[in-house]
């Protein structure tokens, strides 16, 4: 949706916030933050989210001497993304709790700012060191396990040093960052025309949704709709980019289990729902079927058989997921462990899988307009367990209705033209929004225009950045050996969190 | 349990026994050069490129295209605008190589090899890579190879390298083994650009392999850094940072190309021959 940019001050801003974030956590469909950033480095830009209408609001705050009293005393949730400002545009968050920097590592300059804008104020001075120091827990018992960067399986890097007593995990730390490619300032680099490419690139299995999400800013801007056909076609593939990574996810569940023919069943099932992503857009992982002004055209037989894989494929999957709901080895393997609340998930702004897991009712395919949605949108998910049983519940529901809305969403897919023109030129200081449900969570593509019509700054909110944390949260004093089945069912997006 | 063991022994065998078959009609693979001449003054293909992938020049007045397939991400734009049809999807999954030159197409043949190698060398800009191992029979690996994975990109090529190991490819079948410590491993297999942040944990890795090593570049980001090629957290992809013995070009690459790859790394091409020259 296009926004308005706001100018308020911070203490109209933090009034607004305090009253927003109050702690609710049974009253849900309160007014959220979905995230907090800057355009040039002179300001603060806080993007707030009304679920119950559908709309969103954009507050920008200047900034005094580069610097503001650190929002994270108060609310838990933004304490990443003020390590972000640091990083990207040197603005410091004043009494920040755990000032560190976020995703550049030790290897860029001390005073280097890739986003920023404008010049640093002439007395700046950066005393945050680039070597990163880990929280230490010390005491008679307590040791340090190191994991990664590189990890044993084929998976994304990241770092997480466990402090532990015997078994338990007293404190884990997660440092990420390791794939910072630069994506949010290559958005601003090339021409917008080709931006859809870069945007895919951001996370693999969510690289539909970034397409989804970056065409919906980029059409608000332009102030064009797409054609009915083209809205049908975006949702059917983003349910199934959501059915083939929920497959796998449950399938590692079972691989970190030992139910290793659950695992292999659901490896080969996968490839049938990349089958169905082949059929829609000829690509297995869905890669440029989505760009502004529409989708690539899709022939009636390809979505016949798209239907037909889909019933096909509920067939192949129940005896599976029937198998591993029944077996009670894997129900106590997962009952209790990893449990997260609701209370910290609400204060912490956990989106997704997770959130939906603590009886967050945050599925904002409901909530706001993408594609189809909120108007077909299926009903959500939502358990209230908050341990890896319940986010395996979780994915197994969306598996059923994910596969049930690709079928209504076929039968209903009107025929017509696939694409509309879209006009050579974005408009001048305009701001565009694009909420996509991906299969983690709330992804946000927020755009901005300079006076040229240039995206001046391109930011990215994937649900991973919201829900790291919760892994912290989730193990703590639970044993070391259950790390890696919690984290599966977690399943963050590194690349999707570095960009 | 013996549910489990009685639904599996129902499925039967899921393994392909066709190795590397073309991809199905519809798939978009990577593009490939036709016979067919370019049209003299169109340069379409060049402003869809996402990548610069692709470039027009010009040969006793003829237009001619060359195609670098290690920065393509084959989203296929150019097949789609290209009015001759000189540049075409190509169906096969048979696209790894062993250097880097093969994989720049070029409509000018041996007159074009020259500017080729210029490509090549500008995608190398760091003079601090270390020596190659010697694998000059490359039979070392013939009957098992084992591959330490160090991903550093979007995971799209990991996780097409994880279908690579489902029932369907089966890439162990071929004696691929993935380990999990670049101690016993014999092939490092890159995914992704390679950007500031994993550079040093990357070169740690490839010193802790005993010699000879197979470095393998998986998907175009590694390969050239793709679409992130010249930003600032220098992800210019694995030439900048080690020797690389086998190419694997495509965003991500089909779990066949993944196996063809690795069936070179193995001197076992004879499985899967490329297509002919």
């Amino acid at each position: 949706m296009k926004l308005e940019r706001q100018q308020i001050s911070f203490q109209q801003l933090q009034e607004k916030l305090n009253h927003a974030l109050a702690k609710t956590p049974n009253k849900t469909s309160d007014t959220r933050v979905g995230l907090l950033t800057s355009i040039t480095g002179g300001e603060i830009a806080t993007l707030m989210l009304s679920p119950t209408d559908g709309t969103a609001e954009l507050m920008v705050t200047a900034l005094e001497n580069n610097k503001f009293p650190s929002l994270s005393t108060r609310h838990a949730q933004f304490h990443w993304f003020e390590r972000a400002l640091f990083d990207f545009f040197g603005i410091v968050p004043e009494g920040h709790p755990r000032f560190k920097h976020l995703l550049l590592h030790d290897q860029y300059p001390q005073d280097f700012f890739p986003l920023r804008k404008i010049a640093l104020p002439d007395d700046f001075k950066n005393h945050l060191a680039r070597r990163y120091e880990y929280l230490e827990v010390k005491g008679e018992g307590v040791y340090e396990l190191p994991v990664g960067p590189i990890h044993a399986g084929v998976i994304e890097p990241g770092h997480f040093r466990f402090s532990c007593f015997g078994e338990t995990i007293v404190n884990l730390e997660i440092r990420l960052g390791w794939v910072h490619r630069g994506v949010e300032k290559r958005l601003t680099e090339v021409p917008w025309q080709k931006a859809h490419f870069v945007a895919e690139a951001a996370a693999s299995d969510t690289a539909l949704a970034n397409a989804f999400a970056h065409a919906i800013a980029i059409e608000s801007i332009l102030d064009i709709a797409v054609t009915e056909r083209a809205e049908y076609l975006r949702t059917i593939a983003l349910e199934i980019e959501r059915l083939a990574v929920h497959i796998i996810d449950v399938g590692g569940i079972g691989t970190d289990i030992g139910l290793l023919g659950v695992s292999s069943a659901m490896g080969r099932l996968r490839g049938k729902a990349l089958g169905l992503a082949d059929l829609l857009s000829g690509s297995r992982f869905l890669r440029g079927f989505i760009f502004p002004g529409g989708v690539r055209p899709v022939s009636e037989r390809k979505l016949s058989e798209i239907k037909a894989g889909v019933i096909a494929l509920k067939k192949d999957l129940t005896p599976v997921i029937q198998i591993l709901s029944d077996n009670q080895m894997a129900t106590e393997r997962m009952k209790d462990i990893g449990k997260l609340s609701k209370s910290l998930a609400h204060e912490f702004g956990m989106v997704g899988i997770i959130g939906k897991a603590c009886g967050l009712e945050c599925d904002t395919r409901q909530q706001f307009k993408q594609g189809k949605y909120p108007e077909l949108a299926p009903q959500a998910v939502i358990e209230s367990g908050g341990d890896i049983l319940a986010r395996t519940a979780v994915r197994i529901g969306e598996i059923w209705s994910s596969l049930d809305t690709i079928e209504k969403l076929v039968d209903a897919c009107p025929h017509g033209e696939e694409k509309v023109a879209v006009p050579d030129k974005l408009p001048a200081n305009a701001t565009g929004l694009g909420i996509v449900e991906a299969t983690r969570g709330e992804l946000i593509h927020l755009i901005f225009t300079d006076e040229e019509g240039k995206i001046c700054r391109y930011a990215i909110k994937d649900p991973s950045f919201d829900n790291w944390t919760a892994i912290s949260i989730a193990i703590r004093d639970n044993l070391i050996a259950d790390f890696p089945l919690c984290n599966k069912s977690m399943a963050l997006s590194y690349s999707g969190n570095d960009l | 349990m013996l549910r489990l063991i009685n639904y599996l022994l129902k499925q039967g065998v899921a393994t392909a026994k066709n190795i590397c078959p073309d991809l199905a009609e519809g798939v978009r693979g990577l593009p490939m050069l036709t016979d067919t001449p370019c049209q003299s003054g169109c340069s379409a293909c060049v402003e869809m490129c996402p990548t610069e992938a692709i470039s027009v020049f010009k040969i006793d007045d003829k237009n001619n295209v060359r195609l670098d397939l290690g920065s393509c991400i084959g989203c296929g734009y150019c097949v789609d605008v290209c009015p001759t049809g000189t540049i075409q999807n190509n169906p096969t999954t048979r696209v790894a190589v062993r250097t880097r030159e093969e994989l720049i197409l070029t409509t000018a043949g041996a007159s074009a090899e020259a500017a080729n190698k210029e490509i090549v060398l500008q995608g190398r800009t760091s003079s601090k890579i270390p020596k190659a191992d010697s694998l000059d029979k490359a039979h070392w690996f013939s009957r098992s190879v084992a591959a330490r994975v160090v991903s550093t990109g979007c995971s799209a090529c990991d996780m097409e390298l994880g279908a690579a190991g489902n029932p369907i490819f089966d890439i162990e079948r071929f004696g691929v083994h993935i380990v999990a410590s670049p101690r016993f491993a014999d092939a490092l297999i890159i995914t992704g650009p390679v950007s500031k942040g994993m550079q040093e944990a990357l070169v740690s890795c490839y010193g802790a392999m005993s010699s000879p090593r197979v470095v393998v570049a998986l998907g175009t980001c590694a390969i050239s850094g793709g679409v992130h090629k010249g930003g600032y957290a220098e992800a210019n992809g694995v030439e900048n940072i080690l020797p690389v013995n086998v190419y694997i070009p495509g965003c991500p690459p089909h779990p066949w190309s993944i196996i063809h790859g690795m069936l070179l790394a193995m001197g076992k091409e004879h499985l899967a021959p490329g297509p002919k020259k």
